[in-house]
């Protein structure tokens, strides 16, 4: 589905997406708060204006708003996310152990995080082929692997 | 060692002293000293307390000669770009990279990926070792 959309709009597109379903659940949430959908209605486009505007500039920043990337930019996007998901498991420990301790009832949350993130650890790890050991190419054949530098 | 002018009162750390002592060894290995000298001056080294007491153990020693470092990668991919009279906007464009991922590779702060090393390998005509081989010697057209 992303391929159709031009890569300049495509964090863009999701950020608006994203903050028309936030408001929507305030407004299917009703009650007096529902006017809070009206700021996330606002924020969320000049958040993609915003976005679309840096996907323009010549900047590691505007690569990755622009989804135009290249492997040095794509490999700081990785480490920059693997660092917030590694803060957001230690929050979520930290939040459970709290709830815990203090007997409150909005514990299972923290435990929801934690396991999708666990999951997801797992799950990248099959993905890409941790599982795959192979077999020692000198096991089978009955003597030393020699090195082709030395041989 | 060389005493720099004003510091000789200072104290000197431990490092200060090995570096002192790895000078009394080049010397000793060069038969610039006896083993009865070398083994006094080592022992004065590790008993000196300041920059000057470490200075007159070193005075009557040469400096060591380090020998010229090989062009590193950063050095090796800025000159084969400024001998072609590229800018680094251009390089990246021939690359399929960013300008910034030049720069960063100039600067030695990035390495490139190995298909990367060997599309700027092959674009300079030089191969992968010799563009980015630690040590390697700089050849191109």
């Amino acid at each position: 589905m992303m391929a159709f959309i031009p890569p300049r709009l495509r964090k863009p597109a999701g950020i608006a997406m994203a903050g028309v379903v936030f408001a929507a659940a305030w407004l299917v949430r009703g009650g007096p708060l529902w006017w809070v959908a009206i700021p996330a209605l606002v924020a969320a486009p000049a958040r993609a204006m915003y976005l679309y505007w840096g996907g323009g500039q010549d900047t590691d920043a505007g690569a990755l708003a622009g989804s135009r990337a290249d492997e040095r930019q794509q490999l700081l996007s990785l480490q920059s996310r693997a660092l917030a998901c590694n803060l957001a498991v230690i929050a979520a420990f930290i939040g459970l152990t709290v709830a815990i301790a203090v007997k409150a009832a909005w514990w299972w949350p923290f435990l929801v995080i934690l396991g999708v993130a666990g999951l997801g650890y797992l799950f990248g790890l099959l993905n890409y082929g941790v599982t795959e050991a192979g077999t020692p190419d000198d096991v089978d054949a009955g003597h030393q692997t020699r090195s082709p530098v030395n041989s | 060692m060389v005493e720099e002018e004003g510091r000789g009162h200072l104290r000197a750390s431990d490092a200060d002293r090995e570096q002192a002592i790895d000078m009394l060894k080049a010397a000793f290995t060069q038969d610039r000293l006896a083993k009865d000298a070398f083994e006094a001056r080592v022992g004065q080294a590790f008993a000196a307390r300041t920059h000057a007491e470490l200075a007159a153990v070193t005075a009557d020693i040469p400096a060591p000669v380090i020998p010229d470092q090989p062009p590193g990668i950063s050095t090796r991919v800025r000159e084969q770009r400024t001998r072609r009279e590229m800018s680094q906007g251009e390089l990246a464009a021939v690359l399929g990279v960013s300008r910034q991922t030049v720069i960063s590779i100039e600067s030695g702060r990035y390495l490139p990926s190995l298909p990367l090393a060997f599309t700027i390998a092959r674009f300079f005509g030089l191969t992968v070792d010799k563009m980015f081989g630690r040590g390697g010697e700089m050849a191109g057209p």
